[in-house]
C-alpha cells in the first residue's frame, strides 16, 4: 500500500499531489474509526473521507517529523538563542531543504539517466550547504545570532 | 500513427515476411518495451520541432492551485538562499560580521532596507504558514473544498501579517 502511494506520489503531477486523499495517514486506530466514521461537515450525509488501514511510509512520516522540528525550532531560535539550536536548525534545515528539492527533481526530471544525475548534484549541494552551515556556526557567530545582527542593520 | 505501421518492420526487419508457421502474430515474444519505444520515438521526434499542446497554461487558475505552487516556488527560493549562505559560509573570505560591514557602508536608506526584510520574510513566513496547512491535511483534517479555502485565506492573510511583523522588529 505505500508502495503503491509512494508511485503514484512520483508519478503524479504536481497539482494532482493536493488531491490525493487515499494517503495514508499514521494514526491510533481509536482516532482512525472516529475519523472515519464522522461525515464531513456542511453535506448531507454524502461524503466521507476514506481512509486506508496500513502504515504510511518511513520516508513520509520522517518528512513530516522534520517539518514539525523545524517549525519549533523557529520560536527556540528566538526566545533562547543557543549552540544546540544552532546545530539542530542547521540539520533541520538542510534536511528539509534536500527532501523538497529532491522530490521537485522527481516530478520534472523524468529521463532516467537524467534524473539520477540530477539526484546526486542535489545530494552533493545539501551535504555541502550543511557541512557550511556547521562550519559557520563552528567558527562564525552562528545561526540565530546571524539573524539578530543582519536584523538588526 | 504512420509509427504504428512501421512496427512490424523493427519487429521483422525490412526482408519480406517470413514463412507462414511463423506469421502467427503473438507468436514471437516482443522485441521492444515500453522504454525503448519511447526512446526510439522521442529520438525520432528530437528534430522535428512539433508544436506542443497546450497544458499548464490552459487550466483556469484556483486557489488552491496557486498555493500549492506559490509553497513549492517560495520552498526553493527559500532552499536556494539557505545553500548560498551555506556555500559562501565555506567559500568566501572573511567573517559573517565583516560583510555585514560592507552593506552597512552602503548607507541604503531606511525604506529600502524595511521592504528588503519585508521582501525576505514574505517567503519565509508564507511557506511557514502554509507547511502548517499542509500538516493539519496530513492529519486528515480540513479537506473539504469550502475549508481548504478558508484556512487558504488564513495562510495568505497570517504570511502578510507576520511578514510586516517581523519587518518592523
Amino acid at each position: 500500500m505505500a508502495g503503491v502511494w509512494r508511485l503514484s506520489a512520483r508519478c503524479g503531477v504536481h497539482g494532482g499531489r493536493a488531491l490525493l486523499l487515499r494517503a495514508p495517514v499514521g494514526r491510533p486506530a481509536h482516532l482512525a474509526a472516529f475519523l472515519q466514521d464522522r461525515p464531513a461537515p456542511g453535506r448531507r450525509g454524502a461524503q466521507r473521507i476514506h481512509l486506508p488501514p496500513g502504515r504510511p511510509a518511513l520516508r513520509w512520516t520522517s518528512e513530516r517529523a522534520v517539518s514539525a522540528l523545524l517549525l519549533g525550532l523557529l520560536p527556540a531560535a528566538y526566545l533562547c538563542p543557543a549552540p544546540a539550536v544552532d546545530y539542530s536548525l542547521a540539520a533541520a534545515l538542510s534536511l528539509h531543504g534536500h527532501w523538497g528539492l529532491e522530490e521537485v527533481v522527481t516530478d520534472y526530471v523524468r529521463r532516467d539517466a537524467l534524473q539520477k544525475a540530477a539526484k546526486a548534484g542535489l545530494l552533493a549541494l545539501s551535504a555541502l550547504t550543511f557541512s557550511g552551515l556547521c562550519y559557520f556556526n563552528y567558527h562564525d557567530v552562528g545561526i540565530c545570532k546571524a539573524v539578530a545582527m543582519l536584523w538588526k542593520l | 500513427m504512420a509509427a504504428l505501421l512501421w512496427r512490424p518492420v523493427g519487429r521483422y526487419g525490412l526482408r519480406g515476411r517470413l514463412g507462414p508457421q511463423l506469421c502467427i502474430r503473438h507468436a514471437v515474444p516482443l522485441g521492444t518495451s515500453a522504454k525503448e519505444d519511447m526512446e526510439r520515438y522521442r529520438n525520432k521526434s528530437a528534430g522535428l520541432n512539433r508544436p506542443i499542446s497546450p497544458h499548464v497554461t490552459i487550466h483556469s487558475w484556483s486557489l488552491p492551485m496557486a498555493m500549492s505552487i506559490s509553497h513549492r516556488a517560495t520552498g526553493i527560493a527559500l532552499s536556494a538562499g539557505v545553500s548560498l549562505f551555506g556555500l559562501s559560509a565555506l567559500l568566501l573570505p572573511g567573517t559573517f560580521e565583516s560583510h555585514l560591514e560592507l552593506v552597512k557602508a552602503l548607507c541604503l536608506g531606511p525604506v529600502l532596507i524595511h521592504s528588503a526584510k519585508f521582501a525576505l520574510a514574505f517567503p519565509f513566513m508564507f511557506h511557514t504558514w502554509n507547511g502548517i496547512q499542509h500538516l493539519m491535511w496530513d492529519l486528515g483534517r480540513g479537506l473539504t473544498t469550502p475549508q481548504v479555502t478558508r484556512s487558504a485565506v488564513a495562510v495568505l492573510v497570517l504570511s502578510v501579517l507576520s511578514s510586516a511583523g517581523l519587518a518592523a522588529l
